[in-house]
């Protein structure tokens, strides 16, 4: 079997890239304040892409820059300098839509990669044959392949090939929808996206129109998306949660592992779908990998996003002494609740709470202040560092 | 300055005016009215006018094969370009030593003067600027890129293209048998779309008529070579057209035309609007 396939997440802020690095990406990539398709997430200034280059790099692990905006002429000064300014804080690779910017990259930068951008909606072997003459790396596939047409374009190509696995979809070819544009003024293309296709619209006399899709969801799908020889499998979502993150990328960590150990069953992919199932706003779809998008990948009603209440809290440390857990509560659980903490190594543990503590070390029965600091009783042998997770499994009141 | 037009009505190609831009059946989007290769060539046969077809489609694998014969046969017409989406175009004509001219068509990506020279150095002779820009950044590029800049001046612009049968999932949800046209309405802005929808998937257009007659004379004065104007949803566009051949052949000078063409609504789309992408 040829080199172990990337897994590749977003993150939209230092926490973000030290969190999905800790519980398994193989890489992360994320956006600049400049010249990114997520103009409104909090991005990184240059000093905090150095510490996320020096961060990954003591890890083995890499960092990609989105540099991945329709380019108008004024977006073109001090473009060049801004370069400089990544190429020199340390990123291995950048994520780009622009051929003058790919060519730019490859002539003074030969040594970084460049990956072109999903943007291009790149659908089939000769549009990828061009951008490999043109020196480009890798190419992010675009979101309407099968997994026929993927593995075509791999057999026929000499560049690496990324595809997505997770996280939310554009109803239309990315790149080829203006709709915010017209509809917000906010350029979709320039990172200014305001989700147009996720409005309602009127219909003379008819039920509203919507095309919102479900979000993507490939846990079934890895081993043959190794299989058929995809050098990294990309999560949506550099504005997701912490506590999203750290579960879907612990949870595809533990899928491509136990596939490459040949340890990956039924069972366990239905646990894994489950973890997954518990952090969507939406429902989940793997689009067009095994057929043509249809009726059924799309929402009818308008918006229907559940907001998630499993997440509990956020461990700052554990002090196996005292069996202390301290953490940064997030929504409201009480003594009697059964939770489980998870670790970015992958480890699970469930228990019933029993003891709960103010940050003054007064017995309470209930943590109920979001971003407030509480301690737990818990008594086990496994290391639980900063960074892992708190999640509900069933509430006191179910358990009684 | 040449006008380009692209009709909705097979008929209206014999209207009086520099080019007509066919096209590609099955292998364009965004379009009313499709053509085959065969009436294409016959076409070419009949008329004097530069014919520019239009193969506008992501294309996947399957469609290579078909291209490629599609570009072997163009080559072989008399016709003086074809606007592209997919950069497969490129490569094939490359790849198979093809003469025929290419216009950079890549919808809302055509905007700024570097890349489009960069295209411009693989031998792109032309490109159709995208419609989310100023125009003064429409002079910018027509000023400082070596490429043959287009631009679309009188339309109902296309916005988005989804490989998505999304009127056909639309009226599989109310039960009803689907149309292939549908138009939607945004609630808040009161925007009206119109979809169309074929194999392709679904073509996105904005019910509203940009109307850019009132900066031809800025773009003759920048020295545009080519101008578009496309039939659909645009009455007496015939009339339309013949006035605009008179206008830019008499240097602009007119201003009648444009008084008389403020009948054609007062949109004028983003040439005299920036877009904004930070909302913080």
């Amino acid at each position: 079997m040829s080199k172990k396939i990337e897994l590749l997440s977003p993150a939209g802020d230092i926490e973000r890239l030290k969190v999905t690095l800790l519980y398994g990406a193989d890489a992360v990539y994320i956006g600049g304040q400049k010249y990114s398709l997520r103009a409104n997430a909090t991005n990184f200034s240059i000093n905090e892409i150095k510490e996320g280059c020096n961060f990954a790099h003591k890890l083995g692990k890499k960092v990609h820059l989105t540099l991945n905006i329709v380019f108008h002429n004024e977006d073109m000064s001090g473009v060049k300098e801004y370069i400089k300014e990544v190429v020199d804080a340390g990123i291995d690779a950048f994520i780009v839509s622009d051929p003058f910017i790919i060519s730019y990259i490859k002539k003074k930068y030969p040594n970084v990669e460049v990956h072109l951008s999903t943007q291009n909606s790149t659908t089939n072997y000769k549009a990828v044959e061009f951008f490999e003459g043109e020196g480009v790396d890798r190419v992010v596939l675009a979101r309407e392949l099968s997994k026929d047409e993927i593995s075509y374009i791999i057999k026929n190509t000499n560049v690496d090939i990324e595809t997505f696995i997770h996280g939310a979809m554009c109803t239309c070819f990315s790149g080829r929808c203006a709709l915010s544009n017209y509809v917000t003024n906010r350029d979709a293309n320039r990172g200014g996206c305001a989700q147009v296709c996720r409005f309602a619209f009127q219909v003379k006399d008819e039920k509203d129109f919507t095309m919102a899709t479900k979000d993507m969801n490939m846990a079934k799908y890895i081993g043959d998306l190794i299989d058929i020889g995809v050098t990294s499998m990309k999560v949506e979502g550099r504005m997701r949660s912490l506590y999203y993150l750290a579960t879907v990328i612990g949870t595809y960590r533990n899928i491509i592992d136990d596939y490459y150990d040949e340890t990956l069953t039924e069972e366990k992919i239905k646990i894994y779908e489950d973890r997954l199932a518990k952090v969507a706003n939406r429902e989940t779809s793997s689009h067009y990998f095994l057929k043509e998008a249809d009726y059924t990948d799309q929402y009818y009603t308008g918006r229907v996003e559940v907001s998630n209440q499993d997440y509990l809290g956020q461990v700052i440390s554990y002090d196996k002494d005292k069996q202390l857990l301290k953490f940064i509560e997030r929504n409201y659980f009480e003594v009697g609740d059964t939770i489980e903490v998870f670790t970015p190594a992958g480890e699970h543990l469930d228990f019933i709470l029993e003891e709960l503590f103010d940050d003054e070390m007064n017995s309470i029965p209930v943590a109920r202040h979001p971003d407030n600091i509480y301690y737990l009783r818990v008594d086990t042998l496994i290391n639980i560092p900063t960074y892992s997770m708190i999640k509900i499994v069933s509430r006191r009141k179910d358990n009684e | 300055m040449k006008l380009l037009i692209e009709t909705s009505n097979k008929n209206d190609i014999d209207l009086d005016c520099d080019g007509i831009i066919l096209p590609l059946k099955d292998y364009s989007v965004e379009s009313i009215t499709y053509y085959t290769l065969d009436e294409i060539e016959v076409i070419s046969k009949k008329t004097n006018k530069e014919i520019f077809i239009k193969i506008n489609k992501n294309l996947m694998n399957k469609d290579i094969p078909n291209i490629k014969d599609i570009l072997i046969k163009l080559d072989k017409i008399k016709i003086s370009g074809i606007f592209f989406y997919d950069l497969a175009i490129l490569q094939l004509v490359r790849e198979l030593n093809l003469s025929i001219n290419l216009v950079w068509n890549q919808t809302h990506m055509v905007n700024n003067y570097k890349t489009c020279d960069y295209y411009y150095s693989k031998g792109i002779k032309y490109a159709l600027l995208g419609k989310e820009i100023t125009l003064e950044e429409i002079q910018d590029i027509i000023r400082k890129s070596k490429i043959n800049c287009m631009v679309e001046v009188v339309s109902k612009p296309s916005v988005a293209v989804s490989y998505r049968h999304l009127i056909t999932n639309y009226y599989k949800d109310l039960g009803k048998t689907s149309t292939n046209k549908l138009q939607i309405k945004e609630k808040v802005s009161g925007l009206k779309f119109d979809l169309e929808e074929d194999n392709n998937g679904t073509s996105f257009f904005l019910d509203t008529i940009t109307n850019g007659t009132s900066i031809i004379k800025d773009l003759y004065q920048a020295n545009c070579p080519y101008i578009i104007m496309r039939e659909y949803g645009i009455d007496n566009f015939k009339e339309l057209v013949a006035d605009t051949m008179k206008y830019t052949s008499n240097k602009c000078i007119d201003d009648d035309y444009i008084n008389k063409y403020k009948k054609l609504g007062d949109s004028t789309n983003f040439f005299f609007k920036k877009t904004i992408y930070k909302v913080k």
